[in-house]
Formats: C-alpha cells, sequence, structure tokens
C-alpha cells in the first residue's frame, strides 16, 4: 500500500476516493516509565526508551489506518497527516499520536 | 478597672516580639530577593522568611515571657511574600506543579498544625476517597483472609475498559453518503466550493494525579478521544451538508487540552466544505 502525504500519486490515475482514514495511539500514562525518563531529561543523554515508546505508537496509528484503508477496498492513501500532541497537562507526558489521510483506489 | 500589670507587661512584650520576628523575616525575603537566590525561578526567601520571623519571635518571646506565642510574624510574612511574590512580582505566574507545591510549602510553614491536618486527613481521604485505594486494599485483604480460610477461592475479575470498534467506526465515517478528503485539491474530483467550516466537542478526561492502573487510564483516554473524534467529524458532515454539501476537502483534525489544569479533550475538525459533483 502507498502512502503519502502528497495529494497526488504522480503517474498514476486515482480511480475513487474512498474516504478518511485514520488512527491513533497514545502513551505515557505510565508514571513509572515518565520518571525515568525525566531523570534523564535532567541528567543529559538520549531519552532512548521514551524514542522507542513513540515509534510503536506511531507504527501502531500507521497500522490501524492502513487496516482501515483495506476495509475500504483502497490501494493508497494521500494527504497523510501526523501529529504528536501532548495531553498531559500538568501532571506528564500523555502523548497522542494522530495518522490520517485519504483512502483513495488507483489504476495499477 | 483593675488592670493587671503582668497581662499588660506580657502584651507589650508579646508585641515587640512579633514586631521584631517580623521586621527579621522581612529583611531576609529582602536578602533574598536582593541576590535572587532561588531555584527553577522559585524564590527561597518564601520559605525562609516566615521561618527567621517565627524563629526570631519565639526567640524572643520565650526571653522575656518565657513562652512562645504561636510564631504570628510568621504568619504575616506569609501575607506578605504572597502578596510581593506570587501577586505583585509575577502577576503572570502559571497554574502549575511548583506554583502549587510553592503554595503549600508557604502555608504550611505558617499554619503548621492546620496544614499537616488538612494534608494527612483531607488530602489522604480525598485521594483515598477519588481511587478507592484503601477500599481496594481492605477488599484485597478480605480477599486473603477469606481463601486462607477457604471460604474463596476465585480470584476476582479485575476490570476491563472495553475495546473501541474501529472497523464499525471506520464503516459509519465513510457511509454517510459523505466523503472526508484530507488533500486540498483532489485533482479528479469535480466540486463546488461551499465554504470554511468546523466542529468543536469537549469531552472530561480522567485528571486523577495517582492512578493504581494506569494502563486503564490510557485505554479509557484513548476510547474517549477516539469517540470524539468520530462525533467531531459527524458534527462537520452535518453542518456541511445542511449548507448543501456533501464532502470536505483539506481536512484537519486537532487535539487540545482545556480547561483549569487541562481536565477537557477538547477536539476540533475544519475544512473546506465542498459539493461533489460526479
Amino acid at each position: 500500500m502507498i502512502i503519502t502525504s502528497a495529494n497526488t500519486l504522480q503517474n498514476r490515475e486515482i480511480i475513487e476516493y474512498k474516504g478518511l482514514v485514520t488512527g491513533e495511539a497514545l502513551i505515557g500514562a505510565n508514571v513509572y516509565k515518565d520518571l525515568f525518563s525525566g531523570v534523564r531529561d535532567v541528567v543529559g543523554g538520549r531519552t532512548s526508551e521514551y524514542e522507542k515508546e513513540i515509534k510503536k505508537a506511531r507504527d501502531i496509528s500507521l497500522e490501524s489506518m492502513k487496516e482501515k484503508a483495506k476495509q475500504l477496498d483502497a490501494n493508497a492513501i494521500i494527504g497523510l497527516k501526523i501529529s504528536y500532541d501532548n495531553l498531559g497537562g500538568t501532571m506528564g507526558n500523555t502523548i497522542l499520536i494522530t495518522a490520517y489521510g485519504t483512502a483513495i483506489k488507483y489504476e495499477k | 478597672m483593675k488592670i493587671d500589670k503582668q497581662k499588660l507587661d506580657n502584651l507589650g512584650k508579646a508585641i515587640v516580639s512579633i514586631v521584631l520576628g517580623t521586621l527579621s523575616g522581612l529583611a531576609t525575603y529582602y536578602i533574598f530577593l536582593y541576590f535572587k537566590i532561588a531555584i527553577f525561578g522559585w524564590n527561597l526567601g518564601l520559605l525562609f522568611s516566615p521561618l527567621v520571623a517565627g524563629y526570631v519571635e519565639t526567640y524572643i518571646a520565650r526571653k522575656t515571657i518565657g513562652e512562645g506565642i504561636g510564631a504570628i510574624s510568621a504568619f504575616f510574612l506569609f501575607l506578605v511574600t504572597v502578596a510581593y511574590g506570587f501577586i505583585i512580582s509575577n502577576p503572570t505566574l502559571g497554574y502549575n506543579i511548583i506554583t502549587v507545591g510553592s503554595i503549600i510549602i508557604i502555608v504550611q510553614s505558617a499554619l503548621p498544625t492546620f496544614i499537616n491536618y488538612f494534608i494527612i486527613v483531607v488530602v489522604v481521604s480525598t485521594i483515598s476517597y477519588l481511587t478507592g485505594f484503601f477500599k481496594r486494599l481492605i477488599d484485597g485483604i478480605a480477599h486473603y483472609i477469606r481463601k486462607f480460610f477457604g471460604k474463596e477461592s476465585e480470584k476476582t475479575v479485575p476490570e476491563i475498559v472495553p475495546v473501541f470498534d474501529e472497523k464499525a467506526s471506520n464503516e459509519r465515517i465513510n457511509s454517510m453518503e459523505f466523503k472526508f478528503m484530507t488533500s486540498n485539491n483532489p485533482n479528479t474530483v469535480d466540486y463546488e466550493n461551499i465554504g470554511y467550516f468546523q466542529s468543536t466537542i469537549i469531552r472530561e478526561r480522567n485528571t486523577h494525579i495517582i492512578h493504581l492502573d494506569p494502563q486503564k487510564i490510557e485505554d479509557e483516554h484513548l476510547n474517549l478521544l477516539k469517540k470524539g473524534k468520530d462525533e467531531c467529524l459527524e458534527g462537520l458532515a452535518k453542518e456541511v451538508k445542511s449548507a448543501g454539501g456533501n464532502g470536505v476537502i483539506d481536512l484537519e483534525i486537532n487535539y487540545f487540552l482545556s480547561g483549569l489544569g487541562g481536565s477537557n479533550f477538547q477536539i476540533v475538525a475544519h475544512g473546506i466544505g465542498v459539493k461533489i459533483k460526479n
């Protein structure tokens, strides 16, 4: 499945716009994980555990989006948007990762 | 009227003790402000000046009267430092954990008995009530006692957050005789531009500081956001349909926290309403 943030697929004709597909994942409510990440922030160095969690969450949201595109009988997603929003408020890091785009069917 | 000379004398000494204590506290606060003795922008004078005031006052009162008089100057210092530090010096100070923590420490040093009672009884009870910590603890102990005496063998089934039906949601959103598109110019579609539309929804989130089961809260929040997003999109479709449209292009979905202390999730969906012809 082709996924692109562009509005078109070069050299391919879009036959049908299937609709919106979305994927969401949330990380960081686990206070212990945040605690260690915070320690690393203070003493310096990469918070690699946190980076791994973010990558995992992004993969989950992209996979969820692809599944939904397949369900609509689409073979590509265009106009992809990914956003990272901190929804933890004053008490820490709860990051929502959302991926969404337009599922389409193009002529192969 | 007979005036007790001893009491009058003690009252005078007490006032002198309070005045000297207050002056010492003010001098301390001035020194801390002058040398900018602060941690993370929080001036330590807020903590130390009421302590010095209370100490000096109590010391003088004990020497002159023979007993302490309750660190009244510390309370005065508390009022002065709060008025200066939080209102005059920094009126834009944010609502965050450092501010709240600072206020608690200052109030604690000014009114130790009341605040300790408040922290131990009221705060712990509130947390217990909201999180059900002690109920779970007691239930757990009762469960093991019953199990020990052979009156219970099965473990209680933990509460599970129902899984959000992604498939049904996807079908519903894309089967409303309506097309949502993130593209800002779907070039193979013939459409007429109607105008800009947006839809907003606000949902209350769980703001408990302590979570006994963080994963459950995370699942609940994710479900809340997913349902909220669907409702927001349905609201947007309704708006566009009422204006004669049957699609949205250049769709954006944004998520925010709103309300005091970020108590709500706010979801906004916006885009250009269109009438698709083919």
